[in-house]
């Protein structure tokens, strides 16, 4: 294999694939970055058995071939090169070694039989849609925070993708939750996802395709399987498994019957609960929302720390209530909005408050009240 | 086959089954007979191993013939007034060690009574009784066993080497004499006397000398005298400080009416007692005492009476616990003396020159800078290694105390944990008490003063909870559904409100919001578990302090730090006043 390439392309290629390689791992090849060389291009591929990237960059191949090297190695010396440099990668057939040379520096780097590098992308997709990246970046931005960590209910910890009838006909929808609160995003059903099954996406993957729609802006090629789901992003593509195993049946925790409105101007909000919070205990952080007309007052008593209130004028009618929340859920589901005002449909201060945001009504939010 | 009643031989054969299981089974029950008889001195000789022979001798009250002849037979004592099985006053009281032994060994008793009467012997050699004899002794009994076990040789496959049945029985006649510090034992194993114990006097100076020469020296400097009544029940004994701890519970020894027992009750008591001031893991050395009236206990719960049953579990765990803490509290922060002895005495030398050093430094501030960077004198290895930060004193924070001036602290040196002197490689606060030294780690004493804040605000404020979204349904067994269920009102007190999901199944509604996002199924089916076992319900309530003890590491001052002597004595003044 030899073959040149413009260090600012395979600079953007590497950092795509390189976060999914894991820095420890116990079976070598793992750390490595499979290089393949071939016609004009050289395409970039990295895995961690459970997910694997692959990104296309330009290259003056002159002999195709491919190998493997160290990911993070390679990563961090292509990132030291000086802009706009030309790197220069040959293979050393005597000793096996991958020769990096631009401008005045050489490196010989260790590699690793390209025969040996796992593939885990094989099979077919029979599904397979196309969704604006922006449209996946707001499902994904609005659920992630609820993804559980807790590896017992390993099911909760990812984010399940799956097809609604939502109220103005059928929809994509995506559902996280911890146990604790819950949040759900959906989209008009995009062309061929009809009749897909539902899945649940791992956390790290959730990261993983947050990150690579961060830089793109065109449209997403989705493909989907009972166990793999593939995202094509620009010249990136990244296939995962999924979690194995049921979502629960979320619709059930989402309140219908909750009764009491509470309209409340979401900047206010959010500095009001952040303020009073910070006498809020390390964990736990419980924050109590007493409800009157028209007027909500946010208190919080850390016995150890003092005491904190701040009232709020709100529109509310409804019979008074007093009911508490962890202060940080609250701060994570209103973070979300992108309206002026947040929207809470109460109940009693033992069961489920939905919350949305007026500004989007494609997003619900459930979360569980803390006694205090 | 047809139903047949067992010949007495073999009836005998297998109660001996139950009662005696080693050596030291019979050699348990010989000296218990002879603790029971009043005796004074009590000698036991065996030989390899208690298998050829067990001669135990003591000078009671001894037996006249004809209670000789039926003391081998079944069901036949001195000791239990037919009529009330529930006043049990000696140790023994089935009736069943002599026969037994007598049907799996050859036995020979010799005894002579209190009086003008002289001596009798009778043997019985594997179930079968001889006639009544004359013989020469002293006043007292002597019994001896030969060949144990030769009428059941399967029991023979299951002893272990010499040594270890020789360090079984020395262990039954230990626990039997310290709940008897005025009787005098002697153990002889073998050729060699394996144990001496002399007579003590007959109050708590004589049971601390007995406990010192079963326990050991360290016990006796470190032993904290445990003293309680209430309705009745009587505990005494004596307690080791929570610095004096062992990898197992083999020194913890617990008795009951005399009787040495294990008891999960007593353990759990001496556990929760002791609580936080002890690292997991470790167990204190103690022995406990109890003394309530025999209708209270009933020791016939177990053939060996390893174990017995109160009437009023409640009583003995408060009275245990009480007396336990009360005892520990007084002792406030005195320390084990042993490893602080022996410490100092690696490095006399050294502590010498650092006296001089302090005396250099008083009279002539100047001259500091050129005192010697590697005195004289000073102790190889541990000694470098301490003296280094006070050699290079640019280096250090020993200046701590050069900033202190010396007679304000007059005061701090009355207190347990003195006057803060030093401060070594920012982390070890050394500090002076009237005749002692003081080294304190900085973190760990401010972890454990954070820790008991944030303890005492868990218990003040209540637990919040967080009311879980979709109910976590684990299935633990209808058992411990049930045991779940009944201590429901407790559990919500804790954080975990839990209610019934069909027979075997619970469903957890809420829970300690401290504990965040956590394996919920887990912590249910430990606490299931730990309600079955009847233990002491502790799981949730740690995993909440270990989440506080985590919490509380992070939030406390951190090695590494250098503190002012204001700051030093501050912790060490607080340290005095945090509960055990």
């Amino acid at each position: 294999m030899r073959l040149v390439i413009e260090r600012g392309e395979l600079l953007r290629a590497l950092g795509h694939v390189t976060s999914v390689v894991e820095r420890r791992t116990t079976i070598p090849i793992l750390s490595n970055v499979l290089l393949q060389a071939q016609g004009t291009s050289v395409a970039l591929k990295a895995t961690d058995l459970e997910r694997e990237v692959i990104e296309e960059a330009p290259a003056t191949v002159e002999e195709p071939g491919a190998l493997t090297v160290p990911a993070h190695m390679l990563h961090d010396i292509v990132r030291k090169l000086a802009d706009g440099t030309q790197v220069k990668l040959e293979r050393d057939e005597e000793q096996d070694r991958l020769t990096l040379s631009a401008g005045q520096s050489r490196f010989s780097l260790q590699t690793l039989p390209a025969d040996d590098f796992p593939d885990i992308a094989i099979g077919e997709m029979p599904f397979s849609f196309e969704c604006s990246a922006t449209d996946l970046r707001r499902l994904i931005d609005k659920t992630r925070f609820a993804i559980s960590t807790e590896e017992t209910r390993y099911y909760l910890n990812g984010i399940y993708l799956h097809t609604a009838e939502g109220e103005g006909g059928p929809t994509l929808r995506a559902v996280a939750t911890d146990g604790h609160r819950l949040a759900q995003v959906e989209l008009a059903l995009p062309e061929g996802a009809q009749g897909m099954p539902g899945i649940i996406i791992p956390r790290k993957t959730v990261h993983e395709v947050h990150r690579l729609l961060e830089a793109s802006s065109g449209s997403v090629q989705v493909g989907v399987s009972e166990t793999k789901v593939r995202f094509e992003i620009g010249t990136v593509t990244l296939t995962s498994k999924l979690i194995d195993g049921t979502f629960p049946d979320y619709s059930r925790v989402i309140p219908q019957s909750n009764d009491k409105e509470l309209r409340v101007s979401n900047g206010d909000f959010i500095g009001a609960v952040d303020r009073v919070s910070t006498i809020a205990s390390e964990r736990g952080r419980a924050i109590k929302l007493s409800l009157d007309k028209d007027m909500l007052t946010l208190s919080v008593n850390n016995p150890e720390g003092g005491s904190a209130t701040e009232e709020l004028t709100v529109s509310y009618t409804s019979e008074p209530l007093e009911i508490g929340f962890n202060a940080r859920y609250l701060l994570d589901i209103t973070s979300q909005f992108e309206g002026e005002d947040a929207y809470f449909m109460l109940n009693d201060p033992g069961s489920p408050t939905m919350v949305r945001d007026p500004a989007d009504e494609s997003a619900l939010y459930v979360l569980m009240p803390m006694r205090v | 086959m047809p139903v047949r009643q067992l010949s007495a031989k073999t009836i005998n054969r297998i109660a001996a089954g139950e009662v005696i299981e080693r050596p030291a089974s019979v050699v348990k029950e010989l000296v218990e007979n002879a603790v029971d008889a009043g005796a004074t001195e009590i000698e036991v000789v065996t030989a390899s191993g208690g298998l050829s022979l067990i001669r135990v001798t003591d000078n009671g009250h001894g037996m006249a013939p004809q209670d000789l002849s039926l003391s081998v037979e079944r069901h036949a004592t001195s000791k239990l007034k037919e009529e009330d099985l529930f006043d049990i006053r000696s140790l023994g009281f089935r009736g069943e060690a002599l026969p037994s032994i007598g049907s799996v060994a050859r036995l020979e008793i010799t005894s002579r009574p209190i009086g003008p009467g002289s001596a009798n012997s009778i043997r019985v050699d594997q179930g079968t009784k001889s006639d009544i004899r004359p013989a020469a002794s002293n006043q007292g009994t002597t019994i001896e066993v030969r060949d144990l076990f030769c009428a059941t040789p399967a029991r023979l496959k299951f002893l272990k080497s010499e040594r270890a049945e020789n360090m079984a029985v020395k262990d039954v006649v230990k626990r039997l004499a310290m709940a008897h510090p005025t009787i005098g034992f002697t153990v002889q194993t073998g050729e060699r006397i394996g144990l001496k114990l002399p007579r003590e006097a007959p109050d708590t100076k004589g049971l601390l000398q007995r406990l010192g020469h079963i326990m050991g020296r360290e016990f006796l400097d470190d032993a904290l005298e445990i003293a309680g009544e209430r309705d009745g029940v009587r505990i005494m004994g004596f307690a080791g400080l929570p610095t004096l701890h062992r990898g197992d519970s083999t020194q913890q020894f617990l008795f009951v009416n005399g009787r040495p027992v294990k008891d999960k009750l007593l353990i759990g008591c001496v556990r929760a007692a002791y609580g936080d001031t002890i690292p997991r893991g470790r167990y204190p050395l103690l022995a406990l005492f109890l003394d309530l009236e025999p209708r209270d206990v009933d020791v016939n719960v177990h053939p060996a009476k390893a174990e017995v049953r109160f009437k009023d579990t409640g009583l003995i765990r408060s009275l245990v616990i009480g007396s336990l803490r009360s005892a520990l509290q007084q002792a406030g922060h005195k320390a084990s003396s042993r490893g602080g002895v022996q410490t100092l005495q690696t490095f006399q030398s050294v502590v010498a020159t650092n006296a001089q050093a302090v005396q250099a430094q008083s009279n002539h501030p100047q001259s500091f800078a050129k005192y010697p960077r590697s005195p004289a004198g000073m102790s190889p290895g541990l000694g470098e290694a301490m003296q280094a930060p006070f050699a290079q004193f640019d280096a250090t924070s020993a200046d701590a105390s050069a900033n202190a001036p010396f007679k304000h602290d007059q005061q701090s040196l009355q207190k347990p944990l003195g006057a803060a002197r030093a401060q070594l490689h920012e982390t070890y606060i050394v500090a002076q008490t009237t005749d002692s030294v003081v080294i304190v780690d900085q973190h760990a004493a401010h972890e454990r003063l954070v820790y008991e804040r944030m303890k005492k605000a868990l218990q003040n404020g209540g637990i919040a909870t967080q009311c879980l979204l979709i109910p976590a349904i684990v299935e633990v067994g209808a058992d411990a559904a049930d045991a779940l269920c009944e201590k429901e009102d407790e559990l919500r007190e804790l954080g975990l409100a839990l209610d019934r999901f069909g027979t075997a199944t619970i469903a957890v509604r809420e829970i300690p919001a401290l504990l965040g996002d956590t394996d919920i199924e887990g912590l249910v089916k430990d606490l299931a578990a730990e309600l079955l076992s009847e233990g002491p319900n502790l799981v949730l309530k740690e995993r909440l302090e270990a989440v506080a003890s985590r919490m509380a590491c992070h939030g406390s001052v951190r090695a590494g730090r250098r503190l002012t002597p204001q700051e030093m004595n501050a912790l060490l003044r607080e340290m005095e006043q945090t509960p055990l």
